[in-house]
């Protein structure tokens, strides 16, 4: 029982990703974190290029 | 602080504006906590005042001061700071002044009739005129306009003064979220017959003030005030105040979660707002940890090889509140919010004094304490002193009201306690499990050590108020005397 | 060529830019879940109650049918029932006459100030009882309607007269509600009781059982 069944009122995008433990919220600060892994190598390169 | 209207040697008009800002600021937080006193003596004595000034009349004059008094603070800081940071007046100063007026005159007519007035029949012109009912944000709707209307020239004033002055990082970070802060106002601002429609954009306000905007903005203050009070190198303090945005904007606003638990929102908020809210107190923490490096590495500079002072402080007061407001900020926000964040625990507390022992210590701990410190920091402007050092009265003022608001919190935190256990885990929430709780001795207990603490807190206001009047003017005679 | 020796932590372009984007991004999710939010929260419609659709916020006219809050297992905490019709004031409010009443009664909420010392939902001051189910409530039950007929004539001859009906030291003052302005907070009050809270407050149910049976905690 890992993932639970869906039991919100009314059936959503955001109440489907809400399948268990954390998983929308761990979505959510992913898809925030990793675009600044992209950023960082980018200030990188231009810094060593500076 | 009064006599700083006469004699003043500040050159820039959009400065002594600012001075203004504050003497009206001080005069609401004053305003405040009569109010306090008298809503906490009413949980002791239920019967006082009954029917003439009841607890309603005095807890919604007791919030809405604290609102105006912290807007004007924070109006008038922004005023003050604009000169030093852009490097030129700010361009619309006439039409400031002309703005501050109209909202100190607006404000006063919004407090006589909720003195007087208090009420309203079930019509709209009651919202227009009287109230709006809806906690922080009562203010008629007329009032509602004519806030707008000044932010508005506010806004215009330090957005133009940053465009044709010098663009620091601070100021970026200051017009941007400015910007925001003065656009939430409006998601407050109108009626619905769906309670859990009202309550979900009232909170676009409330906590996207407090948790997000209000708190970026202290961070842009402290970020200007270290670089004033002990020469903080600029190029750090602004790296810390993106990271601050950084980390401020990416919890505080999607935390917005942990108020959509109960109001008739979906559940997958509460996901949301546990993880993101939980994150709220790591900026709070950085910023604590930011102040307190920064003032020990200027301060081993300044004994190293500075000019003989020893002093890396050129303002004692003004440091000493931003200290208590690093550390009063983590505390009261951070930690007290982290509290009863959780969903799992928050079924529980959500409405009880738990919220109100957290209210208190946030709003003091991370608002009023920065919005003091700017004030002394006008105070030095405006009598032009080299060095302002502590007095007798600063100490005891900034200590008695920390001390006792601290108080206040812990007291409310333990009644919160007790009826979350006995109220909501036990009973379950009927009227009947409300007042058996509201009367247990260990409840009464924390509201009168609340009420008492509320005393506490007053006296020290006496001393700052005391010490605001007279520290300007004593520093001037001793620098004047030395030289 | 050996590449430079860079710090990229403490450059103020990487974290003006990072704050840039985790702010943007937050504000751009917070937009899109409120409008599905928002989606949930409207009310529902007359037809949804005839026809059995669950809403987080039922219609107006909800006041004609009988409320109930229970213990769900499937979603672990109490939900609002809503029941078969029952007669609010003596008759059936048509979707209209609803709407005007709940309307007013919302408006009364503001206008009355109770949020400063009430809570709504659990928002607002907390010196008189949370306000969420308090058409539930036994307490209305125990005092015998105030010598009225029906549970919302009592409600409503309290709330016009609750100084003298105060059940408590702590009295809630007179407050010139009129007989009008009682009817739809009553209403209000209803309305309000049949929202879903996701389960707040938590164990009324049960309280409500216990007090029934003649368990009062009172002193």
């Amino acid at each position: 029982m890992f993932f639970e069944p869906f039991t919100d009122v009314v059936p959503s995008f955001f109440g489907w990703l809400n399948q268990g433990p954390l998983t929308l919220t761990i979505f959510l600060h992913t898809i925030i974190v990793l675009p600044m892994f992209w950023i960082y190598f980018q200030e990188k390169k231009k810094l060593e290029e500076a | 602080m009064l006599a700083s209207i006469k004699t003043h040697e500040l050159k820039y008009e959009s400065q002594k504006l600012g001075m203004m800002y504050f003497r009206v600021a001080i005069i609401l937080f004053g305003a405040q906590l009569l109010m306090g006193l008298i809503a906490a003596f009413q949980f002791l004595v239920p019967g006082f005042l009954f029917e003439i000034f009841d607890f309603s009349v005095a807890r919604m004059v007791h919030i809405n001061a604290l609102v105006v008094w912290m807007l004007f603070a924070m109006i008038g800081s922004v005023y003050y700071m604009i000169p030093d940071e852009t490097g030129i007046e700010a361009v619309g100063v006439k039409i400031g002044k002309i703005a501050f007026w109209v909202l100190t005159v607006a404000v006063t007519i919004v407090v006589l009739v909720y003195i007087f007035v208090q009420i309203g029949a079930g019509t709209e012109a009651t919202i227009w005129f009287i109230n709006e009912g809806r906690e922080y944000i009562e203010a008629p709707r007329w009032a509602d306009i004519g806030i707008v209307v000044v932010v508005l020239i506010f806004y215009w004033n330090v957005f133009a003064t940053f465009m044709k002055g010098k663009q620091t990082g601070i100021m970026m970070v200051m017009v941007a979220n400015l910007m925001a802060l003065a656009g939430l106002y409006l998601t407050g601002m109108f009626f619905t017959d769906n309670i859990s429609m009202d309550q979900f954009w009232w909170w676009w306000v409330i906590h996207l003030w407090v948790e997000a905007t209000w708190e970026v903005f202290v961070g842009t203050l402290a970020a200007y005030a270290l670089i004033k009070i002990i020469g903080a190198k600029r190029e750090i303090v602004e790296m810390w105040l993106w990271i601050e945005v950084l980390m401020l904007f990416g919890s505080g606003v999607l935390g917005m979660g942990h108020h959509y638990f109960w109001i008739g929102t979906p559940e997958y908020w509460w996901e949301i707002g546990a993880l993101f809210s939980a994150l709220e107190p790591v900026p709070l923490v950085a910023m604590f940890v930011h102040v307190l490096y920064d003032w020990g590495k200027e301060q081993g500079l300044a004994e190293a090889e500075g000019d003989g002072s020893g002093h890396a402080l050129n303002n004692g007061p003004a440091m000493a509140w931003i200290v208590t407001n690093a550390f009063g900020n983590f505390l009261g926000a951070g930690v007290w919010g982290f509290f009863h964040t959780l969903p799992q625990v928050n079924i529980y507390t959500h409405g009880t004094q738990f919220t109100a022992s957290h209210g208190h210590l946030s709003f003091y701990g991370a608002y009023a304490t920065i919005l003091i410190g700017m004030m002394y920091m006008g105070l030095q402007g405006t009598y032009g002193i080299k060095h302002m050092k502590m007095t007798f009265k600063s100490k005891m003022g900034i200590f008695l009201t920390t001390f006792g608001v601290l108080g206040m919190g812990v007291a409310l935190l333990i009644s919160g306690y007790e009826q979350v256990l006995v109220e909501r885990a036990e009973l379950g929430a009927t009227w009947n499990a409300f007042f058996v709780a509201q009367e247990l001795p260990w409840y009464i207990q924390g509201q009168l050590w609340r009420f008492i603490m509320g005393i506490v807190t007053f006296v020290g206001f006496i001393y700052l108020v005391w010490d605001l009047l007279t520290i300007g003017k004593q520093a001037k005679q001793a620098q004047e005397a030395k030289a | 060529m050996a590449k430079k020796n860079v710090s990229v932590w403490t450059s103020i372009p990487f974290w003006r830019r990072s704050a840039a984007w985790v702010t943007g991004f937050a504000v751009v999710l917070l937009i899109w879940l409120s409008f599905d939010t928002l989606g949930q929260i409207s009310m529902g419609t007359d037809e949804d109650l005839k026809s059995g659709v669950t809403k987080r916020v039922p219609g107006p006219t909800v006041i004609n049918y009988n409320i109930d809050y229970k213990f769900s297992k499937k979603r672990g905490s109490e939900v609002p029932i809503i029941g078969d019709k029952e007669p609010f004031f003596g008759k059936e409010w048509s979707v209209e006459d609803a709407a005007a009443l709940l309307h007013l009664g919302k408006l009364t909420s503001q206008a009355k100030n109770c949020m400063n010392c009430h809570t709504l939902l659990g928002n607002g001051a907390y010196y008189a009882p949370d306000l969420t189910k308090a058409w539930l409530d036994p307490t209305w039950e125990a005092m015998g309607y105030f010598g009225q007929k029906t549970k919302e004539e009592g409600i409503a001859h309290f709330l016009q007269h609750p100084a003298e009906n105060a059940i408590h030291t702590r009295r809630m003052p007179n407050l010139a509600i009129t007989p009008e302005e009682a009817k739809g907070l009553v209403a209000f009050l209803k309305h309000m009781s049949s929202i879903d809270t996701n389960g707040f407050p938590r164990n009324f149910s049960k309280t409500v059982e216990q007090f029934k049976q003649g368990g009062t905690n009172a002193r």
